[in-house]
């Protein structure tokens, strides 16, 4: 086990020893807390890392003679939502950052940054390694778009529609807190945190993909600063205004609704997880955000948290 | 048959009310679209961004009743719309859940959260009615 500290001040060499849990560990260490937005673009200061000094080289040999095409199948199919999701959310994030306090607007264009980098990131593994043809960033988005699942289109196809919405008033609470829920609750607090734990525990274990390793790991480092400021935008939101606690409600209603539509099934117990163990996984990681923010939830929406599917391995 | 006629309005509301050819997706993903479809009322308006033009789709319980080209998508539920470019990539087999996530098919009215609790079942129809033949 890791000190926590070590997560936090670790410079890209260092990310490369630290354990997935602890960095897991670091995301949700300060939720009950919650820094301030000045706080969190303090540590973006310290903590941003160069994604081009990522190498590659023994990815490509893990790749190509150590990994079974039924686990490169599997990687390329979770990793690939992110691939697009990550790209997504740059896009998509600026009509947010239009609104909120001044400390907001400061911490979003890091968080904006963070995304920009996170895109090179997949282009760089899935052009390098995984040998995705094409000469732009677009090329090789085309090229990996096949591979994404319903997990991740409804959940960032619904995100791009709320910015639309989010577009004609940024300022508008009710659309702030819709957009939050979806990004920050469930994209950034459960399918990134689930994805990053699945692929990452894989690496480790295997000892394969140490550039991935390194690279996803400083993202999930990254994403410690952005599940935080979600959440911290949603508690003071409610608490600003305790009716807008029926904005979250009625985001998670619909995205709960379309969970559990799979159109293929992608074989996870080649890296090590059951289906089950997703479902779990998943689970654990909204239940740790609604509670340590405390953000209540009604029985039919308990319900469905409960019947979570783990669409994940389309099962 | 020509794009945005009559004629292929009605070629519309026949091949999604069929649906698609239900070969190569797990068969849970079909029950979820049959769960999402049942009793689904609302009306779609589909448009082309530079004619002004929508294909006006109605569901009643389930089925969808009734077709039309019209430049007034008036009370449609949901009003979306799309530049020739788009509905071209969508005829010529680009994927719809893509035109989605990308948002190159913007909705222009109506409830997004109420819109993506169908999400898939709308995919699928917009799938249906890209891959209806035209000139």
């Amino acid at each position: 086990m890791t000190e926590l500290t070590d997560v936090a001040e670790s410079d890209l060499r260092g990310i490369r020893d630290l354990d997935i849990d602890d960095v897991l560990a670091y995301v949700h260490r300060d939720l009950k807390r919650l820094p301030g937005y000045t706080e969190l673009y303090k540590r973006y200061l310290r903590q941003r890392w160069d994604v081009y000094e990522l190498d590659f080289s023994q990815d490509v040999a893990d790749w190509r003679e150590r990994m079974t095409q039924e686990e490169r199948d599997a990687f390329v199919g979770i990793s690939a939502g992110f691939h697009h999701g990550e790209r997504q959310v740059e896009v998509e994030l600026p009509v947010f950052m239009l609104g909120g306090s001044e400390e907001s607007k400061i911490y979003m264009s890091s968080q904006i940054e963070d995304e920009a980098r996170h895109t090179v990131f997949f282009d760089r593994f899935y052009r390098e390694v995984v040998g995705m043809p094409g000469d732009s960033v677009q090329d090789v988005l085309d090229a990996s778009f096949e591979h994404v699942s319903e997990t991740f289109v409804g959940p960032f196809g619904l995100l791009a529609y709320q910015a639309d919405e989010l577009r004609k008033d940024p300022e508008d609470p009710a659309a702030r807190v819709r957009y939050g829920t979806t990004y920050f609750l469930w994209i950034e607090g459960v399918l990134a945190l689930s994805v990053m734990k699945i692929t990452l525990t894989y690496c480790r274990e295997r000892g394969f993909l140490p550039g991935y390793y390194t690279g996803f790991t400083a993202t999930c480092r990254d994403e410690a600063r952005h599940v935080q400021f979600g959440m911290r935008f949603l508690r003071d939101s409610v608490q600003e205004d305790p009716r807008l606690l029926l904005q979250i409600h009625e985001t998670l209603r619909t995205i709960l609704a379309i969970n559990g539509a799979a159109s293929r099934r992608l074989a996870l117990e080649s890296l090590g997880w059951t289906p089950e163990e997703v479902r779990r996984l998943m689970i654990r990681q909204l239940h740790m955000k609604l509670t340590d923010v405390g953000i209540a939830i009604p029985p039919d929406i308990r319900e469905m948290v409960s019947r979570i599917e783990p669409e994940l391995a389309g099962g | 048959m020509r794009f945005f006629t009559p004629e292929w309005a009605e070629a519309a509301r026949a091949a999604v009310d069929a649906g698609p050819e239900r070969e190569g997706k797990l068969p849970t993903y079909w029950n979820w679209i049959d769960r999402a479809r049942a009793g689904y009322t609302a009306t779609w308006a589909l448009g082309v961004r530079e004619t002004g033009e929508y294909l006006l789709l109605t569901w009643k319980d389930g089925k969808c009743a009734e077709a039309e080209i019209t430049s007034d998508p008036g009370a449609a539920d949901y009003v979306l719309a799309a530049g020739e470019t788009t509905w071209r990539e969508l005829r010529e087999g680009a994927d719809p859940g893509r035109v989605v996530m990308y948002r190159q098919l913007r909705l222009e009215r109506g409830d997004v959260l109420a819109f993506f609790r169908v999400i898939y079942f709308f995919v699928e129809s917009l799938a249906a009615l890209s891959r209806i033949r035209t000139t």
